[in-house]
């Protein structure tokens, strides 16, 4: 499903070149879910982001969905993302001028879905929110922007999942709900799960963990 | 396929924006943008067109055609046959006769639709209030000017001849189109009807008569009429159509349209600029949605497809809404206005509206387009790494389309890519001087930091920190006011100033036509009742044919082809001495007066590269007088003596029909002389200069209303840069103004700092406006009008205080959302 053979990001900074992820090697099969663990500035989210495509690599290769997304510009990487890939974030990510039905509503537009409207409100069903369905992103509590965000994370039932702390901004009750959720929904629709967090508890509930320091992959590879 | 998904996605998305209010600022500046300019759009077409119809009205017709013979019958077919109204008219001197009276009159018959433009004004007795005059004279009937009455002893209802015809006066004609201005006719007029031509048996074979035609209808059909007609004229045939019937008027209009126009792209320019900051704004709030968008898959044509409908959409709704708000903007000034037209304008036409919508499009494609198509590189990265931006737009993209947008715009007024290269960089330099000028004003305002309180301190703190907006601001009001608070002294103090510096007993009018009979009675007339007249001057009718052996038509460009110089007949005189306020500038005055010279106004010499001792042709009552430059003088034309362009030496032009010409000064208390001298010359024609000054105050006035109109819309443009800076500054204003209160400030603390910020720049800004407006006055009165010149005192009180309170409210109110919210929800949503 996913692969990374040798993956490096360097950038420059004033002080010099700097690593930010260096020789990464991992596998990711179809079903699986996988936790990347790290401390602030172990290079986590900028693995997610690679993994994802949303940004290129300095060395090594990506492989996603049998595409590999290194040889591929920008609008190649968005075509095998389109529909293949959800997304949750840690900031929630909902466009504050579209309410909660419309923020799930889009992908399902951008893919020219039949009957978006339809789709959008049974999943904001699922997660609990049929009262909310008009509100603004600003009138809604962080744990319902968060199910907001992970009914738009599956509304085009994606095959994988790249999650971003999804609940480093809740308080830890909300948080265990929203995993809840997550993973429910994870398990009933078999989607592949990576899950990036500094949550040890939260990490537990995935079948593998890889640990990452400094850049640099010190154990779970596979 | 794609293509209308994206299309509909992006109606949706719009629709959602726009509920969500992210688009009402943009918009609301693009519909004030297009609302001002087709106001101004509107509001000019409809003067420019009344202005037409009024040199129509003098003309009266759209079009005439003068000729010595009838035309053949079909070229009046033709008019019809293009739907047009067509008159003729016969015109021919005769002498009219009552009793033992005698008058040389100018007798014009004329049939039905007379005139086709315009009206005829008549009085039921001499010297009773005239009014519009219902149709023609009836046959058997006649309209006399008064001075047919005054030299025949006659009223209305007496019966006078002409030829072997018997008529009766039925009323006294006071007004008739296309002779307002013409002072210099020799014989009154006497307007008969055409079926009475013939009883008079005026007209034998031979007979000096001239034949009038005069056309009216739709402006194509009339310019359709013109064209064909053009191809069948003789040499003989002289046709002139409304905006070239009146060379002065014409070219006073393509002046005011070129003037007014450039004036209404100021409100473009800064109506642009509102929509670029807009739009960068619009692209900022629009980056997110960008990179969940390309993060969900979509590529960068999608994105394109996504935003570019919806600009079009955003553009073509606002601009009819703008098109929509500028005709009831028009509406509205007309009708408050509707005393300082004494004509009624034309209703407004199709094409301000079209052009509305084209100059939305233009400025918005200008302006916006480059901000937002960067939404296109917005990395998808950005959802995870906030700080992933796109590259701003480079400057080249955005200053060259907003250029190329005000360029394009501005040739639609000056028609010339010279003129628009020019004014563009005049203006440039112009804007740049202020804006030194208005940075100095904003170093100087910082020295008094530490003098004022707190609130104060905060507002100025607000205006350094955005010292370059500032600037820009206090630059776009202050040209606003300046061009209001100049457009207003030339208005009020101009001819006023003008006139106090004329000396008391300038001379208040002018007598043309005193036969040369007249000319020992008519001095004696002034001795005898201490009237203070000037020298009476010999005055021959002759026209200006070759300079130094070329055709003037060949040496002259097209537009001086129509100078009234060239066009009408010039006044010729002769004198043996220099007229006392003439100074020659070059060459010498005769002294044996005797030789073939003439002397030239030094203003006329230079229009037309007349050199000295070149040698001029006129025609002189069909013969050619050939002369050579002997001297150019400078005449002071304002002080109202009779002055002319050609001065001959004595005894070259004695030999031609000539009339004499003098001004005068009358007190208001010998006003009543001038009814003894009309009656004792019936000839003499009287013009009173007070009265063609009060009509010169009145189109004035209307010329100066009518910039200032357009003017109200720029400063209304002005005021939407405003908001729009306001907007791009409000979330960091809330920031700001949150964690201020945090700290412990009042809201009235706030408020007090904004009132001082915006009130500072507003009166920045009007002080820019008094030192911008001190200097193109001092210029105007010294160099154009050659007036002494005083401070304008006024100005610098006025424009300041209107800067502060004008802007200072503008800008209190539309921060007070900035205290409204609680700290807290604004501190939350950052």
């Amino acid at each position: 499903m996913i692969s990374a053979t040798n993956l490096g990001k360097r950038v420059l900074t004033a002080e010099g070149a700097l690593d930010i992820l260096a020789g990464v090697n991992l596998e990711i099969k179809t079903g699986e879910s996988v936790a990347i663990i790290g401390v602030s500035g172990s290079g986590k989210s900028t693995l997610l982001g690679l993994l994802a495509g949303l940004d290129l690599p300095t060395d090594g290769e990506v492989w996603l969905s049998g595409e590999r997304l290194t040889a591929l510009d920008e609008d190649g990487r968005a075509r095998v993302r389109a529909g293949a890939v959800g997304f949750v974030f840690q900031s929630f990510q909902l466009l504050p001028g579209l309410t909660a039905i419309e923020n799930v509503m889009l992908p399902l537009e951008l893919a020219g879905a039949p009957d978006s409207e339809g789709a959008a409100r049974a999943l904001l069903e699922r997660v609990g929110l049929a009262e909310r369905l008009t509100h603004y992103p600003r009138a809604l509590s962080g744990g319902e922007q968060q199910r907001v965000a992970i009914a738009r994370a599956f509304a085009l039932r994606p095959a994988i999942l790249f999650a971003d702390e999804p609940t480093g901004n809740l308080d830890s009750a909300t948080g265990a709900r929203v995993i809840d959720l997550l993973f429910e929904l994870n398990t009933e629709r078999r989607t592949t799960l990576v899950l990036v967090t500094h949550d040890d508890e939260l990490a537990s509930r995935c079948a593998r963990r890889i640990y990452l320091h400094g850049g640099r992959i010190v154990n779970g590879a596979g | 396929m794609r293509l209308i998904r994206n299309l509909k996605l992006a109606l949706r998305l719009l629709a959602r924006d726009w509920r969500a209010g992210e688009l009402k600022l943009f918009v609301a500046a693009l519909v004030i943008a297009v609302g001002a300019v087709t106001a101004v759009g509107f509001f000019n077409d409809r003067m420019l067109r009344g202005m037409a119809y009024q040199s129509a009205e003098m003309l009266g017709a759209d079009l005439a055609l003068v000729s010595p013979q009838p035309v053949p019958p079909e070229w009046l077919d033709e008019a019809l046959k293009q739907g047009l109204t067509s008159s003729e008219a016969l015109e021919f001197a005769s002498v009219v006769v009552k009793g033992e009276r005698l008058q040389l009159s100018s007798v014009r018959a004329v049939g039905a639709h007379y005139p086709p433009r315009g009206v005829l004004r008549t009085a039921a007795a001499l010297y009773a209030p005239d009014a519009v005059a219902d149709g023609i004279p009836a046959p058997g009937t006649a309209w006399v000017e008064a001075r047919v009455l005054h030299a025949l002893a006659a009223a209305v209802g007496d019966r006078i001849e002409i030829g072997s015809a018997e008529l009766a006066v039925a009323r006294v004609l006071t007004y008739e189109p296309g002779r307002g201005g013409n002072f210099f006719a020799l014989a009154p007029r006497v307007l008969i009807h055409r079926a009475d031509v013939a009883r008079t048996e005026v007209i034998q074979p031979g007979s000096r008569v001239t034949y009038g035609y005069a056309f009216a209808g739709a402006d194509e059909a009339v310019a359709r009429y013109q064209r064909w007609l053009k191809t069948r004229l003789g040499q003989n045939h002289q046709l002139v159509g409304a905006r070239e019937g009146n060379a002065s008027v014409a070219r006073a209009i393509e002046r005011v349209d070129r003037f007014v126009g450039l004036t209404s792209l100021l409100a473009v320019i800064l109506a642009g600029v509102a929509i670029a900051m807009g739009a960068r704004r619009y692209s900022h709030r629009h980056y997110d949605m960008s990179a969940m968008l390309r993060c969900l898959g979509a590529s960068q044509r999608d994105i394109v497809q996504l935003y570019l409908p919806q600009l079009l959409a955003l553009a073509l709704g606002a601009s009819l809404v703008g098109v929509a708000l500028g005709w009831a903007a028009q509406e509205t000034i007309h009708y408050l206005m509707r005393d300082f037209f004494p004509l009624k304008l034309p209703a407004p036409g199709a094409a301000p509206a079209l052009f509305g919508v084209a100059t939305g499009l233009i400025t918005l494609a200008g302006f916006a387009l480059a901000p937002i198509l960067r939404l296109k590189a917005v990395p998808p990265l950005r959802v995870l790494r906030r700080e992933a931006a796109p590259l701003p737009a480079s400057s080249l993209a955005v200053y060259g389309s907003a250029a190329a947008a005000v360029m394009l715009l501005m040739w639609r007024y000056t028609a010339s890519w010279t003129l628009t290269l020019g004014v563009l960089a005049g203006a440039l330099a112009a804007a740049a001087a202020l804006a030194a000028a208005a940075f100095g004003l904003l170093a100087v305002s910082k020295r008094l930091h530490r003098r004022v309180g707190t609130a104060w301190r905060f507002g100025f703190n607000n205006l350094w920190r955005r010292a370059h907006a500032s600037v820009g601001q206090i630059l776009a009001f202050g040209l606003t006011l300046m061009a209001m608070a100049v457009i207003a002294l030339v208005r009020t103090d101009l001819l006023s100033t003008w006139q106090r510096q004329l000396p008391a007993d300038t001379p208040n009018h002018f007598a043309f036509n005193i036969l040369a009979a007249d000319v020992p009675a008519v001095r004696r007339f002034f001795e005898a009742n201490r009237i203070e007249a000037q020298a009476l001057y010999p005055m021959v009718r002759g026209r200006l044919t070759t300079i130094a052996g070329v055709p003037v038509t060949q040496t002259v460009t097209k537009e001086e082809r129509s100078d009234e110089a060239l066009q009408r007949e010039l006044n010729l005189s002769w004198a043996a001495h220099v007229p006392p306020d003439n100074t020659l500038v070059r060459g010498g005055w005769w002294t044996d007066g005797g030789g073939a010279r003439v002397s030239v106004e030094e203003k006329l010499a230079k229009k037309f590269g007349i050199e000295l001792d070149a040698e001029l042709g006129f025609s002189i009552g069909g013969e050619e007088v050939k002369a050579r430059v002997a001297s150019i003088r400078k005449v002071q034309w304002d002080s109202f003596h009779p002055n002319f362009y050609m001065i001959f030496p004595p005894g070259m032009l004695e030999a031609y029909p000539a009339t004499y010409l003098t001004s005068f000064y009358l007190s208001p208390e010998q006003k009543s002389l001038l009814t003894a001298l009309v009656r004792a010359f019936p000839a003499v024609t009287v013009l009173e200069t007070d009265q063609v000054l009060a009509q010169a105050r009145t189109i004035l006035g209307q010329v100066t209303f009518a910039v200032e109109f357009v003017l109200l819309f720029v400063l209304a443009a002005g005021f939407v840069v405003l908001y729009a800076a306001l907007a791009a500054t409000l979330d960091d204003r809330f920031h700001e103004g949150a964690l201020l209160r945090t700290l412990g400030a009042s809201r009235r603390q706030l408020r007090a700092g904004h009132l001082a910020e915006f009130a500072t720049l507003g009166l920045l800004a009007g002080l820019l406006a008094a030192i911008g407006t001190e200097l193109v006055a001092y210029t105007l009165y010294t160099r154009a009008f050659d007036l002494e010149y005083t401070v304008k005192w006024p100005v610098w009180l006025i424009a300041p205080l209107a800067g502060a309170a004008l802007i200072g409210l503008a800008g209190y109110f539309g921060t007070r959302r900035v205290v409204r919210l609680s700290p807290m929800a604004v501190l939350r949503e950052l």
